[in-house]
């Protein structure tokens, strides 16, 4: 009885053994299924993997205004061995020289013999036709690694805007450098599928950049100068269509030991820029209602301040009107001028139009104005027309902009910028009715004045300037062979667009210039000619009175008859 | 009875089995094909910088200056050739300066011609 007892309980247990195994199943099964259909239905898509760089990171493009490629990155394939899983390497040797030239059997076959090494260099930046030739001939133990190199397609052109990077893609100056400070690399890594990125949008025109190059590297040729720059502005918006330093340099050449003239003059170098520092202090008096248009300067003879003797560098010798002294940029006036404003004021006035800091744009480039230490009544004298005083070139264009402009410091920049977005970081410097004088004091001096040339060379475009014929300063003397000649002016002077500033370091003088060398001469008609040339690309429409229309007539003729 | 219904449970399995097969088969060629149409993309962005690398080094205004002067008898755009539209009538000439279709002439293809 036992023994049955046993037996049904043991086949009773048996039930619930059973029972409880097969629970256990469907509860695991149940689990699976259930993990399952969280994993398919609810959980979303997989996380993606953080972007991972072997080589080096990608750079965004640099594109000009209208969407030229001024700078990329091109993929280049190079060449590697790994010595240890090369079978043959005398056969390996014999059909790589065979496909590719400029191997060098005796250098190859060393490479490949050092069976403890896993990577050896063979070649780097291999064109695409080597890769597919090598590829075919099937050798163990040869790859390619993809590269990115930076290219510059313009090559010189727009170089000192553009900057250049290193052998690791880093930037070392230039645009290239701004883009590295700004972390725009580190936007690029993060760009979706890690190839290309936002290009960063210059405000440079090619277009303008190259008549502006093109017509200053003549204007260097024809008189003899040492170097030269120009710049070209959008009065409105501040932005930079065109800047030239000569001599310039190849950001494409693999060695980037530039010499110092190469460069950026117009940003990393301050020079005396003369008269162009006059314009200032003519909008400092009239600002400050000092002096107006009917105001009249002795310039009978020179100034004496103290033991220092200030001359006309073509004296006039008689009492001018304001608008004569700026024609004549008698530095004798133009001292009287300044002398009848407080130096305080007078400091604070060069400040507010920003040439007493340093003009920090996207350019890493920037000198620091030289200022004088001590303010007397000489140094205020000499200040106001531009001696003792050396500021960037750029800041002396961005001053001129904004007092033919309205009177509105627009902050230059390198970037493209809407007008809108520059109209509210503009902020007033000088009155309207200030600006409004200094158009008329500019459109007469390229009427009558020294910038005559600049509208002979380009008729029609009502180019008004101011020009400057700077000794340079040699051995701390002021050598009067050496002159640095500028001209800084706008067009159309009816309603300024464009402010155009032309600098040429010693220019020297030629038969055609009778014997000048000053501004006049050399840096005026080139400015003309740049005018001539870009006028028509920003969509300038040309005004031509009856005599400059019969002027043209009159060359077309010669020209057809030649 | 029992039977019948563990037939058709067998039956149920493996037209699900099949079915569930075909469709892993199916999404693999799909990722397949994704993969593929990725690098192409990759490829093809590639190739688009490369070639306005190229397009760029081609329109370098210093090289078209230079071919134009070469190879065209262009004069430089003179101010007093741009007309308002409401005086263009009276500036049009009474013979076309150049006549692109005369006689069976081709202008452009001389210009052409005499480039090679």
């Amino acid at each position: 009885l036992i023994l049955v007892s046993a037996r049904k309980d043991g086949h009773l247990a048996g039930r619930n053994r059973l029972r409880l195994v097969t629970f256990g199943f469907i509860l695991f099964f149940m689990s699976i299924s259930a993990q399952l259909g969280y994993l398919t239905l609810w959980q979303g898509p997989p996380e993606r993997a953080t972007v991972e760089y072997s080589e080096r990171l990608p750079r965004p493009d640099i594109v000009d205004r209208n969407g030229v490629v001024l700078a990329t990155d091109v993929p280049v394939f190079s060449l590697y061995a790994d010595p240890r899983k090369i079978l043959d390497i005398d056969e390996a040797v014999e059909l790589l020289t065979a496909t590719v030239s400029g191997f060098d059997v005796k250098g190859l076959r060393q490479k490949l013999m050092q069976p403890n090494r896993a990577f050896v260099w063979l070649k780097r930046e291999v064109s695409p036709a080597e890769r597919e030739a090598i590829h075919n001939l099937g050798i163990p133990g040869i790859g390619f690694r993809v590269e990115t190199k930076r290219v510059y397609p313009m090559g010189r052109l727009a170089s000192h805007v553009l900057g250049y990077v290193d052998l690791d893609s880093k930037g070392i100056a230039g645009i290239e450098k701004f883009l590295d400070d700004q972390g725009a690399l580190y936007t690029a890594s993060l760009a979706e599928d890690n190839t290309r990125a936002m290009p960063a949008v210059l405000s440079i025109d090619i277009r303008v950049q190259h008549a502006l190059a093109d017509e200053l590297a003549r204007g260097i040729t024809k008189f003899h100068a040492k170097a030269g720059g120009a710049i070209v502005l959008d009065v409105k918006s501040g932005e930079v269509l065109g800047l030239v330093s000569m001599p310039d340099f190849n950001p494409n050449q693999e060695n980037k030991n530039f010499t110092f003239d190469q460069a950026n003059r117009m940003t990393s170098g301050v020079f005396e820029l003369g008269s162009v520092i006059k314009a200032a202090t003519f909008a400092m008096a009239l600002d400050y209602g000092a002096a107006d248009l009917t105001s009249r300067f002795d310039a009978r003879a020179p100034l004496v301040i103290g033991r220092a003797v200030i001359h006309d560098f073509q004296p006039t010798r008689r009492i001018l009107t304001l608008p004569e002294v700026f024609i004549n940029s008698s530095n004798i006036g133009t001292a009287r001028m300044a002398l009848g404003v407080d130096v305080e004021k007078h400091k604070e006035f060069l400040r507010r139009v920003g040439l007493m800091d340093r003009l920090v744009t996207e350019l890493p480039e920037n000198a620091k104005p030289l200022l004088p230490q001590r303010w007397g009544r000489l140094v205020q004298a000499t200040v106001a027309f531009g001696h003792g005083f050396a500021v960037q070139p750029l800041q002396g264009a961005q001053v001129v902009a904004s007092l033919l402009n309205g009177g509105n410091m627009i902050p230059v920049t390198f970037m493209k910028r809407d007008r809108a977005d520059a109209k509210a970081m503009a902020h007033r410097v000088v009155k309207a009715e200030t600006s409004e004088k200094l158009r008329y004091l500019f459109r007469l001096n390229g009427l009558e004045g020294s910038a005559r040339k600049a509208n002979a060379n380009a008729p029609g475009y009502r180019i008004g300037g101011k020009t400057g014929t700077a000794e340079k300063v040699v051995n701390g003397r002021y050598d009067k062979s050496k002159n640095l000649t500028s001209f800084v002016g706008a067009f159309p002077m009816d309603d300024p667009q464009y402010v155009v500033m032309v600098m040429l370091d010693e220019p020297q003088a030629t038969p055609e210039t009778y014997g000048f060398s000053t501004s006049g001469w050399n840096a005026v008609p080139t400015a003309g000619n740049v005018i001539a040339r870009i006028a028509p690309l920003l969509g300038i429409e040309p005004v031509l009175t009856d005599e400059e229309r019969k002027t043209l007539a009159k060359q077309a003729e010669k020209e057809g008859k030649t | 009875m029992l039977r019948a219904f563990n037939a058709c449970l067998v039956l149920a399995v493996l037209a699900a089995a099949y079915v569930l097969y075909s469709l892993e088969h199916s999404i693999r060629g799909v990722e397949r094909q994704i993969a593929r149409s990725n690098s192409a993309i990759v490829n093809e962005k590639e190739m688009i910088g490369l070639l306005g690398a190229e397009w760029s080094s081609l329109v370098r205004p210093e090289r078209l200056q230079r071919l134009a002067e070469q190879h065209l008898k262009l004069r430089r755009i003179s101010p007093d050739q741009f007309v308002k539209v409401n005086e263009l009538a009276t500036r049009i000439p009474d013979e076309p300066p150049v006549k692109l279709e005369e006689d069976g002439k081709d202008a452009i293809g001389d210009i052409l011609k005499a480039m090679e």
